[in-house]
């Protein structure tokens, strides 16, 4: 068998050849295949520039030799084979090395700024460019994550959570480069280690060590929530701590039996977070109440929610990325694997505006990018870390950020994500 | 002629047997007419013995075809004593027949009857149809008083009437004649002819003769010598000249309807042919069959010689030429070894079996043989025959008893000595580590991240973070201190609650004399690193080890020679005490019970367990290694595992025995640390090898079922350095996962 009947077929209305089976030869990989598109396109457009393409065959992207991968994937070679093929989605180009002091503990990203919380226990707001432009400082102890909240105009409100079990409301003016803190959130008893606005940019709900899951106003106000004051408090370690005006949460969601290493928001009402007690849970914000439970077999690290796709993603210390389906009630159900990692897997985030794309961190200094129509082996390795990985970060915009124990955050320039968008 | 006489006499017989048959009937017949034979029976019976002579010859004639004439049945009685008596020769016989008959006609025939005789000799087969007879009266053998009213007494051959004597005698001519006539006593009547015969000398004689019981004849030698007639000498004639019957030329019928029912009978199955009989059981005697199982083979140890194979073609004098050996095979033959070739000889090819020479090899290969039987083993080793798969216990696949630590997931580095001892918080956030370098560190554990460094100034034997929850306290031990460190790692009220614990009014108890222990609070710049009280030891303290409540440390300081090896410190009350006051041997390690207050001491060889309550000693327990380097207590507190310097780790049931349950060997040096997890059921060594061994270790609820202990994982990570692989190991509270601290100065994560 050395010939296979192919029919192309493409979403994309720029490369789109006649829908004829073609005669290929079984043999051919991906370049040939690519190599015939381009000639069809050639042929039907004169002006066409050569585009490499990646094809997928019922929904697989081929890796292999075509009659390799349909034996594997156990289709029958009879029928003529429908082919998918997209534009190939390009190497993600390093950008900037932004060098911190100490290792980097969580980034985010927004359109024109850089949001990254370190473990010399400030946060940093950089520009797109790599340049900083402010520190952040406050924390008494390692700043574990860091959010925006929204951003009016020239002002910014940016929240850190820390070690030191608090989590700071920040307003920045990103005119005058100045720094405020606005709010002192207590009432987690462990290290904040999550935290996560909500889409509307007026609560936010940070995860702890201490088990609890809390929800707070991210509406800086002028006044000072009461707060009970332990009376033995030590006096000296109260006023090092008097930064800002302290809020206290406006809900607590218990039910995670170990550290909550994971928050975000699924929707306006909906909160989800992963634990180390290997859940990841759902909560109703509005009633306060538990909806869901995704149990799994080990600890959770981070998780990602795609709208796109509507799935969970989980990195977990085995190595394994798993997509979930939030909505399911048996919740249990893992997706898909998606195994490549040799070390814990620290941080995953799905595309903003891609369906099928996402990138992971991992402790074994790799950041990856992945589609989830090739689980067995990743799109892309990003090799430009030295140590531990333990943030990425996925903007709108289509840049990739990493951050990990090398006091390096990359971020890399995703030029293919623009093209196939929607796809 | 004998032989045929014999036949004769036999034939006789048969018809006497007809004829006893034949007369019986008649006799119901005739009745009447019978009591007047018998009459005349008796009549004949008295008259004398001569008249047997005649009946018996009378009885040659019936057979000669007479036999209707009336027989009496006296005559045949006495067939019998006339066969046995019947050997006269032929003369005799002829002698006699005419006696029979009629005495008065006898000896006017007589001559006649002799040339008869001649003529028969010549023909000897006329005598079967004799009827000889010299018959003058046709009538038969009838009572002669049917003819009593006639004048005639019967018929002779021509049919001309017999007619009595004109003159009948009466008594008194009767008694007349017997007083005058001579001859009177020699006269006879013949009733058949009704005439009186005068009996010759010769008849007289005769007839005296034979009642006495001689024969006949008087030349007649009765004694003479037998000639055998039947001999084994082979004949080439038959005796008898008799030509063959018929019959037995032609087919028998009777034998061919046998043969033709038989045939039906089996074609229609009623005749199964006969069953072959079975050979195997029993028929033939197999001597060599069961040779083991004879009298020797009773014999358990007996083992049968050894037997030489049969000897093949190659062997023969004149073997197939494809036994031959080519050149190629002789010389590959001459170059072998003796005991590698196939074959000991060459094969040779002789024209004939007279010409193979002597075998030169015989006696030497009679002596090898006897080499053979001489030193082949007599005695059968009872070797059992085990599968070595099925000496192994069943145990289940380290895969069915996930979760356990598989792969290593974080190096913990900074540390520049080998580090000695490692601790995790209470909560699984800390890791607390003491190292030869001088320092303690503490590390998150999900990174990797040292956060803290408290340099102490000496080198730290062993680091211990305080089990409760509600405390954050840490217990470092350098050369001859015990420092109380306060890491502030957690939350603001457990840190406020320990440092007020550690700050606690020290009560004034009687001082008495000179305390071994001093405690004292730190200032300055070992304060500000945390380090809050340091309790100095008189000795180098090895370990130190919390109670599960938070408040009570031991702490071991080895010594053979004193009794103070063991402290245990309050912490509230800043008081230290000696519980035992004899030394009981180098103290190893020691171990607080997580629930009930008793207390493990490991010495060198053993574990004792005290109870803190009662103060004795309730159990000692029995390591079956030299040297005990470590002690875990599970936290069930039903189970302990000791590793040892000689490779093992045994594993003890408290309720089962003071002897371990199970010993596992599988270090190849020096086990420097054993760890129970708190939740999981894994236990896991460490090593001087460089490896972490992770054993599952289930104890079932059901006390019949053996505890399940599977090492499931190896661990390997670290370097080993100056011979020292793995130095401690610990289980993460919550997780299954390990940390191991290793000689190459890095603490490592295994999950």
């Amino acid at each position: 068998m050395s010939q296979l009947q192919a029919r192309f077929f493409t979403e994309d209305q720029r490369y789109v050849v006649d829908d004829v089976p073609f005669s290929i030869p079984a043999a051919s990989e991906v370049q040939d295949l690519s190599n015939v598109i381009n000639k069809l396109l050639e042929a039907k457009h004169a002006s066409h520039s050569r585009v490499e393409f990646d094809f997928l065959v019922k929904g697989q992207f081929l890796r292999t030799q075509l009659a390799t991968h349909m034996e594997t994937e156990g289709i029958s070679t009879e029928d003529v084979v429908e082919i998918e093929y997209v534009q190939r989605i390009t190497a993600p180009e390093p950008e900037e090395c932004i060098m911190h002091d100490d290792w980097i503990s969580s980034v985010e990203a927004d359109s024109e700024w850089i949001l990254t919380g370190s473990y010399d226990k400030t946060a940093r707001i950089w520009s797109l460019e790599g340049k900083a432009v402010t520190t952040v400082a406050g924390h008494s102890d390692v700043v574990k994550d860091v959010a925006w909240v929204k951003r009016d105009g020239l002002t910014s409100l940016l929240l850190t959570a820390s070690l030191d079990q608090t989590v700071l409301l920040w307003e920045w003016n990103s005119e005058r480069n100045q720094v405020k803190a606005r709010h002192c959130c207590r009432g987690h008893t462990g290290s904040v280690d999550a935290i996560s606005t909500d889409p509307t940019g007026s609560k936010f709900c940070s995860g702890s060590w201490d088990k609890m899951l809390k929800i707070w106003s991210a509406v800086p106000t002028e006044e000072a929530d009461e707060v009970e004051e332990s009376a033995d408090r030590p006096r000296k370690k109260q006023k090092t701590q008097q930064l800002g005006l302290t809020r206290t949460p406006l809900m607590t969601l218990s039910g995670h039996n170990e550290a909550v290493s994971s928050v975000l928001w699924c929707d306006s009402e909906e909160v989800c977070s992963a634990s180390w007690d290997h859940t990841i849970r759902l909560w109703d914000v509005e009633a306060g109440v538990m909806k869901t439970t995704l149990s799994g077999s080990k600890v959770f690290n981070c998780i990602s929610y795609s709208p796109l796709c509507r799935r969970l993603a989980s990195a977990s210390t085995d190595r394994h990325i798993r997509l979930w389906d939030p909505r399911t009630k048996d919740g249990t159900l893992v997706l898909l694997s998606l195994t490549s990692h040799t070390g814990w897997i620290t941080a995953v985030k799905w595309a903003p505006s891609h369906e099928h794309q996402l990138i992971s961190g991992s402790l074994d200094n790799l950041v990856k990018l992945w589609d989830t129509r090739s689980c067995k082996a990743p799109l892309y390795d990003l090799a430009a870390h030295e140590d531990k990985v333990f943030c990425v970060d996925w903007t709108d915009s289509g840049l990739m950020l990493s951050g990990g124990a090398d006091n390096k955050l990359y971020t890399y320039k995703y030029s293919a994500a623009q093209t196939d968008a929607g796809a | 002629m004998e032989a045929s006489r014999g036949n004769v006499q036999k034939a006789e017989q048969r018809a006497g047997m007809k004829k006893t048959e034949k007369t019986n009937k008649k006799r119901s017949k005739q009745d009447e007419e019978e009591e007047e034979e018998e009459d005349q029976l008796f009549n004949l019976n008295n008259k004398s013995l001569e008249e047997d002579e005649d009946l018996s010859d009378s009885e040659e004639s019936v057979y000669s075809g007479l036999e209707d004439s009336g027989s009496d049945p006296d005559e045949e009685e006495e067939e019998g004593e006339d066969g046995g008596s019947d050997d006269d020769d032929e003369d005799e016989e002829d002698e006699q027949d005419q006696n029979e008959k009629s005495t008065v006609k006898k000896s006017k025939k007589k001559e006649g009857g002799d040339e008869e005789k001649e003529v028969k000799k010549e023909d000897e087969y006329d005598h079967d149809t004799s009827d000889e007879e010299d018959i003058r009266n046709t009538v038969g053998n009838i009572p002669m008083e049917w003819y009593k009213d006639f004048p005639h007494v019967g018929y002779d051959l021509d049919g001309k009437k017999i007619f009595k004597p004109i003159r009948n005698k009466d008594e008194l001519d009767d008694f007349l004649d017997k007083m005058e006539n001579p001859d009177y006593w020699k006269t006879v009547h013949d009733k058949k002819t009704a005439s009186d015969i005068v009996l010759s000398e010769e008849q007289i004689e005769l007839v005296n003769r034979l009642q006495k019981g001689q024969f006949g004849d008087v030349n007649f030698n009765e004694y003479e010598p037998t000639v055998e007639f039947f001999s084994n000498d082979v004949m080439i004639h038959p005796v008898t000249n008799r030509p063959a019957d018929k019959r037995s030329f032609i087919p028998s019928l009777i034998e061919k309807e046998k043969v033709s029912k038989l045939v039906h009978a089996i074609k229609m199955g009623w005749i199964k042919p006969r069953r072959v009989q079975d050979d195997s059981r029993g028929r033939f005697y197999d001597l060599w069959a069961n040779e083991d199982s004879s009298i020797l083979a009773k014999h358990k140890m007996h083992l049968p010689a050894p037997k030489i194979p049969l000897p093949g073609h190659e062997e023969s004098y004149n073997p197939p030429p494809e036994f031959m050996f080519t050149d190629e095979e002789k010389a590959l033959w001459e170059q072998q070894d003796p005991s590698d070739r196939k074959l000991p000889f060459i094969p040779k090819k002789y024209p004939s079996l007279r010409q193979v020479p002597a075998f030169s090899r015989f006696i030497h290969e009679r002596f090898e043989r006897c080499l053979d039987l001489y030193l082949c083993p007599r005695q059968r080793k009872m070797r059992v025959n085990v599968n070595p798969e099925d000496l192994i216990p069943k145990l289940p696949k380290p895969k069915d008893l996930q979760p356990f630590p598989t792969t290593q997931a974080l190096v913990y580095r900074g540390h520049s000595g080998l580090v000695r001892s490692i601790s995790v918080s209470p909560s699984g956030q800390w890791l607390v580590s003491g190292s030869d370098d001088g320092s303690v560190r503490l590390w998150e554990v999900c990174s990797s991240r040292c956060l803290k460094t408290v340099q102490v100034g000496g080198a730290v034997k062993s680091v211990a973070w305080n089990p409760n929850p509600s405390l954050c306290l840490v217990a470092v031990t350098v050369d001859s201190a015990v420092l109380i460190l306060s890491p502030a790692l957690a939350d603001k009220q457990v840190i406020s609650a320990s440092e007020r614990l550690l700050s606690a009014q020290q009560e004034e108890g009687p001082s008495e004399g000179p305390q071994p222990v001093v405690w004292s609070e730190m200032e300055g710049e070992e304060l500000n690193q945390g380090i809050r009280l340091k309790i100095q030891h008189p000795k180098p303290v090895h370990q130190v080890t919390w109670h599960s409540k938070g408040d009570y440390l031991a702490s071991v300081m080895p010594d053979h020679s004193s009794h103070m090896q063991v402290f245990i410190h309050q912490l509230s009350r800043r008081r230290s005490q000696n519980p035992f006051r004899r030394n009981k041997g180098l103290v190893q390690a020691v171990s607080f019970h997580p629930i009930r207050p008793y207390f493990f001491v490991a010495t060198q060889r053993s574990v004792r367990i005290y109870n803190l309550v009662k103060q004795e000693m309730t159990k000692k327990l029995q390591a079956n290694s030299k040297w005990i380097s470590s002690i875990a207590v599970h936290s069930g507190g039903d189970h302990v595992i000791c590793g040892s310097y000689d490779c093992r780790l045994s594993w003890f049931d408290l309720d089962l025995s003071t002897k371990p349950y199970k010993m596992l060997r599988h270090h190849k040096k020096a086990v420097r640390s054993v760890a129970y997890h708190r939740g999981y059921p894994l236990f896991a060594s460490a090593s001087d090898d460089g490896s972490v061994i992770v054993c599952h270790g289930t104890v079932y609820n059901d006390l019949l079922q053996n505890p399940l202990i599977v090492p499931v994982k190896v661990l390997r990570g670290h370097v080993i350095t100056h011979d020292l692989g793995v130095l401690d190991v610990t289980f993460h509270p919550t997780q299954p996962w390990v940390f191991s601290s290793g000689a190459d100065a890095t603490i490592r994560l295994f999950t």
